[in-house]
């Protein structure tokens, strides 16, 4: 069972869900580059510069820990990520569960993302424009370790650990994403769960994606906002135990 | 001493704080804003009171609030000075620094966010930021040219080269002929010359390559071609230099590894300076001697006034050249190169300067040139030049 965090955060995301699979699964969650302890020096602008460059570290960490019939469990933007690896590999992910997926943020004719691409250009200028800001505010984990790097590591200092450059560079490739056209391709048995007002990912993007994939089923939570692995552990914990 | 005042049982009122003030419930409904929070949004409190607080985010702050902002306030139970923007009534936007905390929980879980006006910080951020862009793009630039700069230093050195070797031979064709005394003065000084003209050219030449990345190469050679090479130096700068007395003693013991010729460039660099800068009254003393642990030296001495202490420090650096005396003879390179030569081979160049005695001595240690070849494909790369 790999546990993969979206755009904004890292790993930790995961810290309320991950015990309670623990004595059933085999659990493994990561970090993206840019995020948590990855390495930073890794970092390809091109590779990166689309969600296949981190599918395909997914695969790749698939395979290293060969993973066969493994459940995908992806929060936002890695509800994608995790549907593009098991398009490429299906035999590695034979369940996919997507925690407030959506496949395209910017509206496009019928389809309402949510966001303009304008709303989304303005966004993307102000992680450009206001890198101090960026840093300052959202990884204060890393400005705090500049001083203390022995704490790099451990988990239980580090919250949302963010390098401000490749998050900057996640956030183009995650907000600028179309990955409609994917979603039928899907082979997976697929578990879509959703919130209430959930501004980046809201409910009738959850039921396009369930409609999209051929074997899913979608889950309405009774929780608000984009973050219920963080919001309401346990009714994602239950949802998924009921699916799997 | 005046009564204390008594501490009031009541919750602190934040309406007239001077910062802005919220707090929120478990899904983010307002409960409470203050005067300031109003005052910045053109609202009341009846009309933010009850609705979400993304409500107040611009459409890209909502973003960042949902996907980083949330999270780490669900995990760290707080968030200090993040940066984001509010939307006022009227659309515009209200840059902000807020810091929040949450107490309680399940139902009872309180969030309260203080927020700071941020838009002078956030302009001065954005001109950090391009005064930064400037500056390395300023750099690239400089150092673009400098490297072109370089360049012209190493091709004008380089066609130098020719027209001085046809000098020299010429000068040399001519001192063969019967000559009266003048005119044999006149050939002296002009092999003086065009040997000194000829060892600024190498040292120009050597500094631009290290600079272009390039090293000094080695050619190495045995102790045979080392002591020809310092006799040569000698002899020529004694000619050269007829008032002058120039002291040599050799004492060589065993094997010895080095470049020859770049040695001979080393010391007629530190001969010249002890020449320009040695007291006329006193010899210069040259020795080249092997030492029991099998390292090599060479040393030059001379008497005069001491390297002042505040010179010393970069005495090794490219164009340092003594400001109190009228040296018109450099570029201030010499002692860069014969530093540079020096590393090259492993060693060092050590000086020693009081009121009777200026000493520089290259300091070979044995083995300090393992890996050099003598097809002269042994480059050493020369770094901090």
């Amino acid at each position: 069972m790999l546990f993969a965090h979206g755009f904004g955060c890292d790993q930790t995301m995961w810290r309320h869900v991950v015990p309670s699979f623990e004595s059933s699964h085999k659990v493994v969650a990561f970090d993206y580059i840019g995020a948590g302890g990855s390495n930073p020096n890794a970092y390809d602008p091109d590779k990166y510069s689309t969600l296949g460059g981190y599918a395909e570290d997914v695969v790749r960490i698939g395979k290293e820990l060969d993973i066969r019939d493994g459940i995908f469990v992806g929060h936002s933007v890695s509800a994608m990520i995790g549907a593009l690896a098991t398009i490429q590999e299906p035999e590695m992910f034979s369940t996919l569960i997507m925690v407030s997926p959506s496949p395209r943020y910017i509206d496009d004719e019928d389809y309402i993302g949510g966001f303009s691409s304008d709303d989304i250009e303005e966004l993307l200028a102000s992680l450009d424009d206001n890198p101090l800001a960026w840093s300052a505010a959202l990884a204060p984990a890393i400005v705090a370790n500049a001083d203390r790097p022995e704490h790099g590591q451990e988990l239980t200092e580090s919250f949302c650990k963010l390098d401000p450059k490749i998050a900057s560079g996640f956030a183009r490739a995650t907000f600028t994403s179309d990955s409609r056209a994917d979603l039928p391709k899907i082979t997976a048995r697929t578990l879509v769960l959703q919130c209430k007002e959930d501004i980046i990912a809201p409910e009738h993007v959850g039921e396009y994606v369930r409609d999209q994939i051929p074997n899913s089923k979608l889950v309405m939570l009774d929780a608000t906002g984009h973050c219920p692995n963080l919001t309401a552990p346990d009714q994602v914990i239950a949802a998924i135990r009921d699916f799997v | 001493m005046p009564d204390r005042p008594e501490l009031s049982p009541a919750p602190p009122s934040f309406q007239n704080t001077p910062c802005g003030h919220l707090v929120h419930d478990d899904r983010g409904i307002i409960l409470e804003t203050n005067n300031r929070l109003h005052g910045w949004l053109a609202m009341s409190a009846s009309e933010l009171d009850g609705t979400p607080v993304i409500g107040l985010l611009s459409k890209a702050s909502r973003v960042v609030y949902e996907t980083s902002f949330v999270p780490m306030l669900a995990l760290n139970g707080k968030v200090d000075g993040a940066s984001l923007d509010l939307i006022a009534k009227d659309g515009s936007k209200v840059p902000v620094l807020l810091s929040a905390e949450t107490t309680g929980s399940g139902k009872e879980c309180r969030t309260t966010i203080a927020f700071l006006l941020a838009d002078a910080r956030r302009a001065f951020e954005r001109d950090l930021a391009k005064a930064r862009a400037e500056a390395e793009a300023q750099l690239l630039l400089t150092q673009r040219e400098g490297k072109l700069r370089e360049q012209f230093v190493a091709i004008l050195g380089h066609d130098l080269l020719n027209p001085v070797a046809s000098i020299s031979s010429s000068v040399g064709m001519l001192a063969r002929e019967s000559l009266s005394e003048t005119g044999q003065e006149i050939v002296e000084l002009t092999q003086g010359s065009v040997k000194r003209m000829s060892l600024l050219i190498h040292n120009i030449l050597d500094f631009a390559r290290n600079r272009l990345g390039g090293g000094i190469e080695l050619n190495m050679s045995d102790e045979a071609v080392l002591e020809t090479e310092v006799r040569q130096v000698v002899n020529e700068l004694r000619a050269a230099n007829t008032d002058r007395e120039i002291q040599l003693d050799i004492s060589l013991q065993g094997k010895v590894r080095c470049d020859g010729p770049r040695v001979g460039q080393l010391l007629s660099n530190l001969l010249g300076n002890a020449l320009t800068y040695g007291d006329p009254e006193h010899p210069i003393f040259v020795s080249l001697n092997t030492t029991d642990e099998g390292a090599f030296e060479l040393g030059v001495r001379n008497a005069g006034a001491p390297i002042p202490p505040s010179a010393m420090e970069r005495l090794f650096d490219p164009f340092m050249r003594s400001t109190n005396h009228g040296d018109q003879m450099g570029l201030g390179l010499g002692l860069y190169i014969a530093s540079e030569i020096a590393k090259a081979h492993g060693g060092k160049l050590e000086v020693s300067s009081n009121d009777d005695w200026t000493t520089f001595t290259l300091v070979v240690p044995p083995g300090g040139i393992d890996g050099q070849t003598d097809s002269g494909q042994g480059e050493t790369a020369i770094g901090g030049a």
